[in-house]
């Protein structure tokens, strides 16, 4: 049967040509993602095989998704220990009743604006990532449909709004945060962590300059990628969506981990921190002792 | 792969039963409404409430109705489902002979016809440039008022009736013989722009025009040569049956077409051909098919007369010479012919390419004459196989929807009409009392060839002087047509401005309705579609098919015969026309129609195809042998499918059909025939009539003439006749004898009826006895116009001044470099307002394009998807996308025809009734071809021209 | 049980759309949204060749894998359904399918896409079956009626073949002997292909 095969495929030049086509190569064309022609008006419509996706389901599914958690948990672990080792940061001297204004309303305003809709964003988005893992079992299918649609819309939604709070916050704190030399002191002494004494530090810490860049560098790097996939209007393509997402989880969830430093050390990592943010008002106390530059610089004025 | 059916529920309810109520509709009706279902979509799981159905499921019965795919002519079978009225489900008929089930775009989107959101819904009227709903009665009375003010003035030939391919056989016979009791000629349909020249060309070679073998039977081929066909778009489930001859029978396939088209793609072999090149590459095959000896010598001794004439002809065209004119090298024509002698019997497949073209009787003497000279005709796998164009145009042209003759191919001649008003029982001077009773070059009227429907624009337009009849057509009705399918569309503007009244009778607007500047004297009447009535249907292969009626009329629609009997009442001339038809609430009844002519086409074998057997045939499509179409076992063994005609005789004679033509190897009882006697017995002292050859079991072992009364006494088989027959027949033929009993004795002796001749490869009463190439009026090869020039202009063709030469003789070569051809897309039908208005279809074809090559779109300096000027050489201009492909060859660009609603850059939607428009719209190619006409049929020039592009600035 | 495959023998598919225009005609699916796409590669060369295709159906479906809501399920047949009332439109499932079958309605600003929409195999959805509910937001469901999917069932040139895996692929390799040489039909993820078991790797592992 070969031979005869062989045979007609000799004489028929044209025949060959037409009839192997469909051979090895190419599968291989489309299975590397060749495109054609297609009458249908869906986009990338044109490929047969979306080469990317599995890509990105490994990324996504084997990668992202498990080095999240072990970041949030790992940090979360960390605060943990440090609290039951250390325990809270005391004030040394005790309150003196006399207070100095930290935060004007509309910096706390802010700040608790931009903090609940990134706790927000962050419980809806890690729902999108892990809730399926346990909260479906646990709310069962109707609520944890609903709960899941909820979220999307929450994140959907609050999300440029959070973008439109994060952009004030950068520039309207932007000039508390460059640093100098007394933070490179306030490093070497770890925040106060190595050694006796107090580190000194401005109105600002090093600690808390450092947060706030990498908010500002992070973060934006989670807006900007999450704007690509909340606005799919502009044509985007598949890949773009799906490194948009690879980077978005990727760095909303280092975010997520380095929140929660912040969270512990603005709550039950320092006393009387929290205050500032609240009422406005820090005792001289703990102004002296974690910001005396600060401290120094408001009583001169005075 | 049928799994057995596990539940019979269905989601059927107890619903009001509307009109125009799409199953969604149909599904809200039954208190689910689709609204609240999409509210609910927002909730999850166990959040919906379980729906409140206002009506409970009672599971409406479901009626299934057999129908046929009113598309095109493959005729492919459907099960349609109708619930309390309304079509709620298509399913695929797997047990159907010709589509197992099958269907391409068109077909599996039919159900829409049960909506028809963007239908034309009641009758309207231009008024001030604003269309106005009026009454059926209005419309009737004010319409036929003109018509009748018309014939006063100008003669009842200034009307023209443009009729359709998309009736069903009742009413494409009915509305021929409206238009004759009307007293015009001036009546016409899709044919003559779409097979005209086949059915000219072919029936002048060897009797009949029309395909000579079926779908079916191409399984049998081992070889198919497709010329100018791209079936793989325009009969896609014929692909079914053309894919399975090349696997289960190596057919060797050879696609030829100036386009890579996706039938070449499925082809062993595609040759690209020059446009307008046909003869010249069919002499090209012959040359090789000569030189070696690959012809059938027996069969062309015995069955063919003229062969040598065309050997001299085809001397001339050396591989040179072909490969100069056709493009095409002597290596590969020669590796053509080969494989089609050493893979016999073989098929040839054509189409518009080869029909549409002002030599297309040439195109298709010359296809004809290859496979007579392989041997090839008669024979299962072998054969022309035709594909006829709409899924009726082969009825409509069987039944003489046709300017140039009466039903059944009879011709105009006196002794037709004499025919026909015995038939009809109609007084034959009354009749012609109705014509025009002048003469214009020596013929009256009623004897005269009408107007055909490529030109009847002229027929408006033209100096009154230059046409053979009283005045210029007033009134224009076309009736199922859309006029985007003629060419020269910027004069076509001008000719419907000019009309009196324009009138459409079509389920949808169409083009027509917008395309013009007029402000009123145009009129909308709602025809339905055929799935709102029943009746018979012809399908390519030449097999009836019965449809039943799926639903009701929707909206103020009525089906076409009713509005033929209002308008003939109206018209003074319904008693005539009705004679032996009964009407039943204003609709004549259709069985009575199918009967009348069952009464009179004898010559093509329309008459054995009563509604009962038609009828029986259809509740068992299933028995039929899909390779063979004959009956296995149940009511009608041994009968081929839909009796593909001819099927000889009266219905109780039982004739099984004919599934091949001009067949010997049966007996002309059991389907066999042999080649028509019909050009005489002998001419120039050489034997017309066939030689040695005759059908299986013929009493008469040579050939013979055809059979009339005298023949019989003759042959001493008069006596064979009941005396009822003897009564009937005498003095008459086989073609006018209407007891049938010519027919049944001739059968009886295992004759043809129509004699047994051979077919004829020269056609002398034609302008060019042997088929000669001649090179288009538009030709961008102007090196070759001297020496293969086009005809003269001839003062009169069908009435009308024809133009050739001074045509040809301007070059605009220069200008206009590009050669323009155009053709069809799957999803699309024709003019296309039926499809584009059907969204399932639409959606997959948003835009109007231009097929170019990249040299040329490089060349030009545009890309894929820029907007382009696509200009004719007759200045018509159309903005359009372009598509830049390989698909054509550099030079040659490429349009579909089936858009409208635009016209040379200008969007036409508002003009539309309000919720008419179809979904999409585009310029309408035929707005940039240009004039050129076939002499002996006047078929338009829509395969090649000249043309230049631009791109579109803003 | 069955295992419920498609296989597209691009021999034969001619790019007819018939399969396109049946889905959308058994499941009414709105304007936007096929559910099913024939595409073709060196269109207008020779070597031109179609395929249509739509869901397959995956074994271990990767849209399956993605999804935030996990809204899909597999029937004992093996199609792949999901349960639109769950759908939160967030577009994975496309970003991960290799083969682009899920579709959206819409692509609107600050990601409403609505309920992801796509071939269901003619299996209906969650809702009971050929209810009216399923009807409306599934289309038809056909397997449940002992009927096959309308796209395959209506295919003009019988190269779209839907049902269980072995019958398919019989048929197919009944045409492979005809034709002489396996070429061409398309059926599953190439990545699918390292299971073995899985017809996909008949077909698009060619002999040439
Ligand atoms: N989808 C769809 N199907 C249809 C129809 C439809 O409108 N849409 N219409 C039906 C009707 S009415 C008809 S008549 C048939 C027509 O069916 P076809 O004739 O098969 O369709 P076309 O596309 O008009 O033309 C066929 C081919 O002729 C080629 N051609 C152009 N010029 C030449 C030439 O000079 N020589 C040769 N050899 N070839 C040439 C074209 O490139 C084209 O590929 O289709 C029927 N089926
Ligand atoms: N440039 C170019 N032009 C061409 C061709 C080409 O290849 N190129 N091809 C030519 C060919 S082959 C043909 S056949 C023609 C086709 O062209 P047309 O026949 O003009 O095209 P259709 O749009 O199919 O026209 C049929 C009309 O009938 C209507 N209709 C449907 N059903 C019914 C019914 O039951 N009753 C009534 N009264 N009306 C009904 C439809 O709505 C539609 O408007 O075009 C020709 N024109
Ligand atoms: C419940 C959670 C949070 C608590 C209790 C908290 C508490 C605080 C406190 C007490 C301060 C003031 C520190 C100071 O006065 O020196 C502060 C500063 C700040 N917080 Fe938070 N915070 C929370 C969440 C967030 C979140 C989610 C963000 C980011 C999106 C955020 C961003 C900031 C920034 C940028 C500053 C200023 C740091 C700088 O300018 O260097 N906080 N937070
Ligand atoms: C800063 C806090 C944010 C966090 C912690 C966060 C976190 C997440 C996480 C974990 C996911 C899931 C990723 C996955 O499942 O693969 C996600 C998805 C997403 N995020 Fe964010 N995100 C944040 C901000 C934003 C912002 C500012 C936007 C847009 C402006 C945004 C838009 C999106 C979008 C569009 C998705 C895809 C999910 C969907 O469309 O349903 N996110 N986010
Ligand atoms: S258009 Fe022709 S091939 Fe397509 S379904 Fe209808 S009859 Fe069959
Ligand atoms: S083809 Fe796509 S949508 Fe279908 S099961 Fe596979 S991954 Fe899911
Ligand atoms: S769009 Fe819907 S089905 Fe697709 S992954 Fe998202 S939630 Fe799941
Ligand atoms: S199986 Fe059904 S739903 Fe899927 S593409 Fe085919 S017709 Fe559409
Ligand atoms: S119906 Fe069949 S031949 Fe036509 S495009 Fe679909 S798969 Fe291909
Ligand atoms: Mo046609």
């Amino acid at each position: 049967a070969d031979s005869a095969e062989e045979k007609t495929s000799q004489a028929r030049p044209a025949e060959r040509k037409v009839a192997s086509f469909a051979g090895p190569e190419y599968w291989k064309a489309i299975q590397q993602g060749e495109t054609g022609r297609t009458q249908s008006q869906a986009r990338e419509a044109n490929q047969l095989i979306n080469v990317q996706g599995e890509e990105w389901r490994i990324w996504r599914n084997q990668w992202v998704t498990p080095a999240g958690a072990y970041a949030m948990g790992g940090t979360l672990a960390v605060l943990l220990i440090f609290y039951i080792l250390v325990g809270q940061n005391k004030l040394d001297s005790p309150r003196t009743g006399n207070t100095v204004e930290r935060w004007k309303r509309f910096d706390r305003a802010l700040h608790w604006t931009v903090a609940t809709l990134f706790i927000i964003l962050a419980i809806s988005g890690l729902t999108l990532l892990y809730g399926k893992f346990f909260l479906r079992a646990a709310l069962g299918d109707s609520l944890w449909g609903n709960y899941a649609i909820a979220c999307k819309l929450a994140h959907n939604y609050l999300g440029p709004l959070f973008v439109l709070g994060l952009l004030v916050m950068i520039i309207k704190w932007m000039k508390n945060n460059f640093f100098n030399s007394t933070d490179v002191k306030w490093f070497m002494q770890g925040g106060g962590m190595v050694g006796k004494a107090h580190p000194s530090a401005g109105y600002m810490n090093g600690g808390e300059k450092a947060w706030f860049w990498v908010l500002t560098t992070v973060g934006l790097v989670v807006c900007i990628s999450g704007l690509v996939m909340d606005f799919p209007n502009f044509d985007q393509y598949r890949e773009t969506m799906q490194q948009a997402n690879l980077i978005h989880g990727a760095a909303s969830l280092l975010l997520i981990a380095a929140s929660f430093g912040h969270i512990y050390i603005g709550t039950a990592g320092t006393e009387g921190a929290l205050e500032g943010m609240t009422n406005g008002h820090v005792d001289e106390a703990w102004a002296k002792q974690h910001h005396d530059l600060w401290y120094n610089e408001v009583k001169n004025k005075k | 792969m049928r799994l057995t059916k596990k539940s019979d529920q269905s989601a059927a309810t107890s619903s009001t039963s509307g009109l125009g109520l799409s199953r969604r509709r149909f599904l809200q009706n039954s208190g689910i409404a689709a609204g609240g279902v999409a509210t609910a979509g927002m909730m999850a799981p166990g959040m919906m409430q379980p729906a409140e159905a206002a009506t409970a499921p009672t599971g409406a019965a479901i009626e299934i109705k057999r129908t046929i795919c009113s598309h095109c002519s493959v005729g492919c079978g459907v099960y349609a489902e109708v619930q309390n009225g309304i079509w709620t489900g298509q399913e695929p008929a797997f047990d159907h002979p010709f589509n197992l089930g099958a269907h391409c775009a068109k077909g599996a989107a039919l159900r829409e016809h049960g909506h028809g959101d963007r239908r034309l819904k009641y009758p309207m009227k231009l008024v001030d440039g604003q269309w106005k709903k009026i009454s059926w009665e209005q419309a009737i009375d004010e319409v036929g008022d003109k018509m009748l003010q018309v014939r006063e003035e100008s003669g009842p030939d200034s009307v023209y009736w443009l009729g359709s391919a998309k009736f069903s056989n009742e009413q494409a016979y009915l509305f021929r013989k409206y238009a004759s009791l009307w007293g015009t000629n001036n009546v016409d349909h899709q044919a003559r722009i779409c097979h005209s020249t086949t059915v000219a060309g072919v029936a002048n070679t060897w009797g009949y025009g029309a395909m000579t073998n079926s779908f079916n039977d191409i399984h049998f081929s081992k070889s198919i040569i497709l010329i100018g066909a791209n079936p793989a778009e325009a009969h896609p489930v014929s692909m079914q049956h053309i894919l399975r001859a090349k696997e289960r029978n190596k057919a060797h396939i050879i696609c030829v077409d100036p386009r890579f088209t996706r039938t070449a793609a499925h082809a062993n072999e595609y040759i690209r051909i020059r446009p307008g090149s046909d003869v010249a590459f069919v002499w090209g095959m012959l040359w090789h098919i000569f030189e070696n000896g690959w012809e059938d010598k027996q069969f062309i001794q015995q069955r063919v007369y003229g062969m040598n004439e065309v050997r001299e002809e085809v001397s001339k065209w050396t591989p040179d010479e072909v490969e100069n004119v056709t493009g095409v090298t002597g290596e590969q024509m020669r590796r053509a012919a080969k494989e089609l002698a050493e893979n016999r019997p073989g098929t040839v497949i054509w189409c518009m390419g080869g029909t549409q073209h002002t030599t297309g009787n040439n195109n298709t003497r010359a296809y004809c004459i290859l496979m007579l000279a392989l041997g090839n005709m008669g024979k299962s796998g072998g054969g022309t196989n035709i594909f006829r164009g709409h899924d009726n145009v082969q009825g409509a042209t069987d039944l003489g929807v046709l300017s140039h003759t009466l039903p059944g191919y009879y011709g105009l001649s006196d002794g037709a009409w004499a025919h026909w008003a015995k038939v009809w029982n109609v007084d034959l001077e009354w009749i012609q009392n109705r014509f025009d009773q002048n003469v214009y070059r020596k013929l009256k009227p009623i004897n005269d060839q009408g107007i055909p429907v490529s030109r009847w624009i002229d027929g408006v337009l033209e100096n009154k002087e230059n046409i053979d009849q009283k005045d210029n057509l007033r009134v224009m009705v076309c009736w199922g047509h859309a006029v985007n399918s003629q060419t020269r569309g910027v004069e076509m503007k001008k000719a419907i401005e000019k009309l009196d009244t324009l009138v459409i009778v079509d389920p949808y607007p169409t083009h027509a309705a917008v395309m013009s500047d007029r402000k009123d004297g145009v009129y909308l009447l709602p025809a339905c579609t055929q799935f709102e009535t029943y009746g018979s249907v012809t399908a390519s292969n030449r097999s009836l098919q019965w449809r039943d009626q799926v639903i009701e009329p929707l909206f103020e629609s009525k089906p076409d015969h009713e509005i033929m009997n209002l308008f003939a009442k109206k018209l003074g001339f319904a008693e005539q026309l009705f004679k032996n038809i009964e009407i039943k609430n204003d609709q004549p009844v259709i069985e009575d129609i199918t009967r009348e002519f069952n009464k009179g086409m004898w010559t093509i074998g329309y008459t054995g195809q009563s509604p009962e057997r038609m009828k029986l045939h259809q509740k068992n499509w299933h028995t039929f042998n899909y390779d063979t179409l004959i009956g296995e076992g149940g009511p009608i063994s041994g009968e081929y499918y839909g009796m593909p005609w001819p099927c000889w005789g009266t219905a109780e004679q039982g004739h099984p059909g004919t599934p091949i033509l001009y067949d010997t190897s049966k007996s002309v009882a059991d389907g066999g025939l042999t080649f028509r006697a019909r050009f005489g017995v002998e001419r120039e002292g050489v034997n017309l009539l066939a030689e040695n050859s005759f059908s299986k079991n013929s009493d008469i072992k040579d050939g013979y003439p055809e059979f009339s009364g005298k023949l019989l006494k003759k042959l001493g088989w008069w006596d064979d006749l009941t005396a009822d027959e003897k009564a009937q027949a005498e003095g008459k033929n086989w073609k006018t004898d209407l007891s049938g009993g010519i027919q049944r004795v001739a059968i009886k002796h295992g004759c043809s009826p129509f004699g047994n001749a051979k077919a004829r490869a020269v056609v002398w009463t034609f302008p060019d006895k042997v088929p000669l190439h001649r090179e288009p009026l538009y030709t961008a090869r102007r090196d070759l116009v001297s020496k293969y020039p086009t005809w003269d202009d001839a003062e009169s063709i069908y009435r009308l001044p024809t133009l050739y030469k001074s045509i040809q003789d301007k070059d605009v070569s220069k200008e206009y470099p590009i050669v323009l051809t155009s053709g069809r897309l799957v999803e699309y039908e024709g003019g296309g307002e039926e499809t584009r208005s059907n969204p399932w279809l639409a959606e997959l074809q948003q835009e109007m394009f231009v097929e170019v090559n990249p040299v040329d779109a490089n060349n030009i300096g545009f890309k894929d998807g820029d907007d382009v000027w696509v200009e004719g050489a007759e200045g018509g201009k159309v903005r359009v996308k372009a598509l830049v492909t390989r698909r054509v060859d550099t030079g040659v660009v490429f349009m579909p025809f089936h858009f409208g609603g635009r016209f040379q850059g200008k969007d036409l939607t508002d003009k539309y009734p309000q919720g008419a428009a179809p979904y999409v719209t585009g310029e309408a190619a035929n707005t940039a071809t240009t004039y050129g006409y076939d002499p002996v049929t006047q078929m338009q020039e829509t395969k090649v021209t000249l043309c230049r592009i631009n791109k579109a600035t803003a | 049980m069955a295992r419920m495959k498609f296989l597209c023998d691009s021999k034969r598919c001619i790019e007819c759309n018939g399969c396109v225009t049946a889905c959308k005609n058994e499941n009414e699916v709105e304007w936007g949204i096929q559910r099913r796409r024939v595409v073709t590669i060196n269109d207008g060369e020779p070597g031109e060749t179609s395929i249509s295709v739509a869901c397959m159906h995956c074994s271990d479906a990767p849209c399956m894998a993605v999804c935030p809501t996990d809204v899909f399920y597999q029937t004992e047949d093996g199609i792949v359904l999901h349960n639109k009332d769950g759908c939160i439109g967030c577009g994975y499932c496309l970003y991960a399918c290799p083969f682009g079958a899920p579709q959206f309605p819409s692509d609107a600003a600050f990601g409403e896409r609505g309920k992801m929409d796509k071939c269901t195999f003619c299996a209906g959805g969650p809702e009971e079956d050929n209810s009216p509910e399923e009807k409306a937001k599934y289309g038809s469901n056909r397997i449940a009626e002992g009927k096959l999917p309308m796209c395959a069932e209506m295919c003009s040139t019988k190269a779209l073949l839907a049902g269980d895996a072995a019958e398919v692929s019989d048929i197919f390799r009944e045409r492979v002997i005809y034709r002489g040489h396996n070429d061409g039909a398309w059926a599953q993820a190439p990545t699918m292909q390292k299971t073995g078991a899985d017809l996909a790797y008949d077909a698009t592992q060619s002999k040439a």
